[in-house]
């Protein structure tokens, strides 16, 4: 596969306080890759390492497979970037902001046509910056940051203050790039349901560590059903299924089953009533994704 | 690379008053001239009177205010052209293109040289015009008034680095403001302090009575300061 990006032991330290620890991202190409985590985690932290703003303390990055350390200017000619809260000079207009940044960057004028319009701000062009609304001050930003076409956008939670319909908008767009562009996208987000619905691959990261990896489709055969019963005297109910072969896993006076067909439920609940064992509940519990993403960033306590 | 940067700030600075205190700064300094002249009756007579050259004490009047009207100027500009990146903190934005750090910080300190150096030229057009007008002599001191016009400019340079690097790399603006006063301070009382102050230099004072002196600190202090700040500046992780 061909990894956009990757960093090896990706590591920054703030004084004692270890922000990022030793992350290998690897991020393939073609794909919107949800960078997960709660606040704090070191989302905002890592993208800055990768845009070059902050210095990692450990460890190394490879974008476009060029080390960044060595080819900064080369590599950030082919990134976007919105990293938190939107960044504008309110005195200017919305084309003036644009301008400052096209000037730099070399694209051609008709790009910020372009951009404006893909953002639907073309309307808003020679209005300053000052009087957006929050909504429109970030798809300034995501206009910015498409600017230059670039091959890999980098978004730090890009629908922070949009309303409902800007979400949807921001959604749309986002899924619409890698097709017709070629970018790939790296968007972070501290919620689920936000990277659930626009990303095809997803690292989670949790107290600076990466605890997750992988496309979303193996994120989500972990959220599988699962039975549970609840019986009289469980412990030895689940011995006497044991020694009768049938596999279960005991955890708290509830015995979760592994096989879920109707029949092996069935049996299972046959022989237990055979076996004098008072079934009282035969449930399913189904695991969401936001179960998963929960039980994985509680755990891994040990910084 | 370093041209593209020079454009993108001079959009930037636009509709922020930098150029509007670009040319208040001297129009400032020379009217108070006129105020000091003209305004009381029998007043201009006086001072006529006080010197054999009106040319060259008049001059001196003027440059009793220019230090100040640099110093002030300095600290004014400078915390501008960085609230202009810190408002939201653009820097992120800013550095995160396919520019050098370094570059962004030259880019700084070019704009705000050149707008002192318009300045400076405003100087010396506004004190040869006010000259004029008071009837000072039909002899005009054009090398004089380019003296006292241009050489408190260089000689200022380091003050214009040492602000540049602590404006950019201050969290709290509160900081450069404070040494903005401290300095002005300073320069009010700028025939009190040694020689080696730099606040002092663009009084053009020293013990040795040439100006020159303060002129080729300045540029080598200021070359110095600027490249401590830029380097520094450089080696900052973006907040
Ligand atoms: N410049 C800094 N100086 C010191 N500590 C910092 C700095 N930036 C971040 N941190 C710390 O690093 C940790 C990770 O912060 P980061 O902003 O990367 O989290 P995040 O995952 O982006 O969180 P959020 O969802 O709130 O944006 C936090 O504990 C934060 O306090
Ligand atoms: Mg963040």
């Amino acid at each position: 596969m061909e990894y956009i990006v990757e960093t090896h032991h990706l590591t920054k330290r703030f004084g004692k306080e270890i922000a990022v620890n030793a992350l290998n991202l690897k991020i393939p190409r073609g794909e919107v890759y949800g960078f997960l985590g709660p606040n704090g985690a070191g989302k905002s932290t890592t993208l800055r390492m990768l845009l070059g703003l902050m210095r990692p303390t450990a460890g190394s990055i490879r974008i476009f497979g060029k080390d960044l350390k060595k080819e900064r200017i080369s590599i950030l000619r082919n990134v976007g970037s919105l990293v938190e809260s939107p960044s504008y000079y309110s005195h200017l207009t919305a084309y003036e902001n644009l301008e400052a940044m096209r000037k730099i960057l070399g694209s051609p004028k008709e790009k910020i046509d372009e951009v404006l319009d893909l953002v639907r701000l073309s309307n808003a062009a020679d209005k300053k910056v000052k009087s957006f609304s929050l909504g429109m001050k970030q798809r300034l930003g995501i206009a910015m940051a498409l600017l230059n076409d670039p091959k890999l956008l980098i978004l730090d939670e890009p629908t922070n203050g949009l309303d409902p319909s800007g979400i949807i908008e921001m959604r749309n767009l986002i899924k619409r790039l890698p097709k017709e562009k070629d970018i790939t996208v790296l968007i972070s987000s501290h919620l689920l349901s936000e990277i659930d619905q626009v990303a095809t691959y997803v690292g989670v990261i949790s107290k600076g560590k990466l605890i997750f990896q992988d496309s979303i489709k193996a994120m989500r055969n972990k959220a599988q059903l699962k039975i549970r019963l609840k019986v009289s005297d469980a412990n030895n109910a689940y011995r006497s299924l044991l020694a009768k072969g049938i596999k279960t896993h005991y955890q708290d006076h509830i015995i979760y089953l592994y096989e879920q067909s109707d029949e092996a439920v069935a049996a299972v609940v046959e022989t237990l009533v055979d076996e004098g064992y008072s079934v009282y509940r035969v449930e399913e519990e189904h695991q969401s994704l936001e179960d998963i993403f929960l039980k994985m960033t509680a755990g891994g306590d040990d910084r | 690379m370093i041209m593209k940067l020079l454009a993108t700030d001079f959009l930037k600075i636009k509709r922020k008053g930098l150029w509007f205190l670009t040319i208040l700064g001297p129009l400032g300094v020379v009217l108070l001239q006129w105020v000091n002249y003209e305004l009381v009756p029998g007043r201009r007579e006086w001072l006529l009177q006080r010197s054999d050259d009106d040319w060259l004490f008049y001059l001196q009047n003027v440059n009793s205010f220019t230090p100040l009207a640099l110093v002030l100027g300095i600290t004014i500009l400078t915390s501008l052209a960085a609230s202009i990146e810190n408002e939201t903190n653009a820097w992120k934005q800013l550095i995160a293109l396919p520019i050098s750090k370094m570059g962004v910080f030259l880019s700084k300190f070019t704009v705000l040289a050149f707008l002192l150096a318009i300045a400076s030229v405003l100087l010396f057009f506004f004190t040869w015009l006010l000259g004029i007008y008071l009837d000072l002599g039909a002899v005009i001191p054009y090398a004089q008034i380019a003296t006292f016009s241009f050489y408190p400019y260089f000689a200022s340079l380091p003050l214009l680095a040492l602000h540049l690097w602590v404006a950019t790399v201050s969290n709290n603006q509160g900081i450069p403001i404070s040494l903005g006063v401290i300095g002005f301070l300073f320069t009010s009382y700028s025939f009190k302090l040694p020689d080696w102050l730099p606040w002092k230099w663009p009084s053009l004072q020293n013990q040795w009575d040439e100006p020159l002196v303060n002129v080729v600190l300045g540029i080598c202090v200021g070359i110095i300061l600027y490249i401590i700040g830029m380097l520094d500046f450089a080696r900052r992780d973006v907040k």
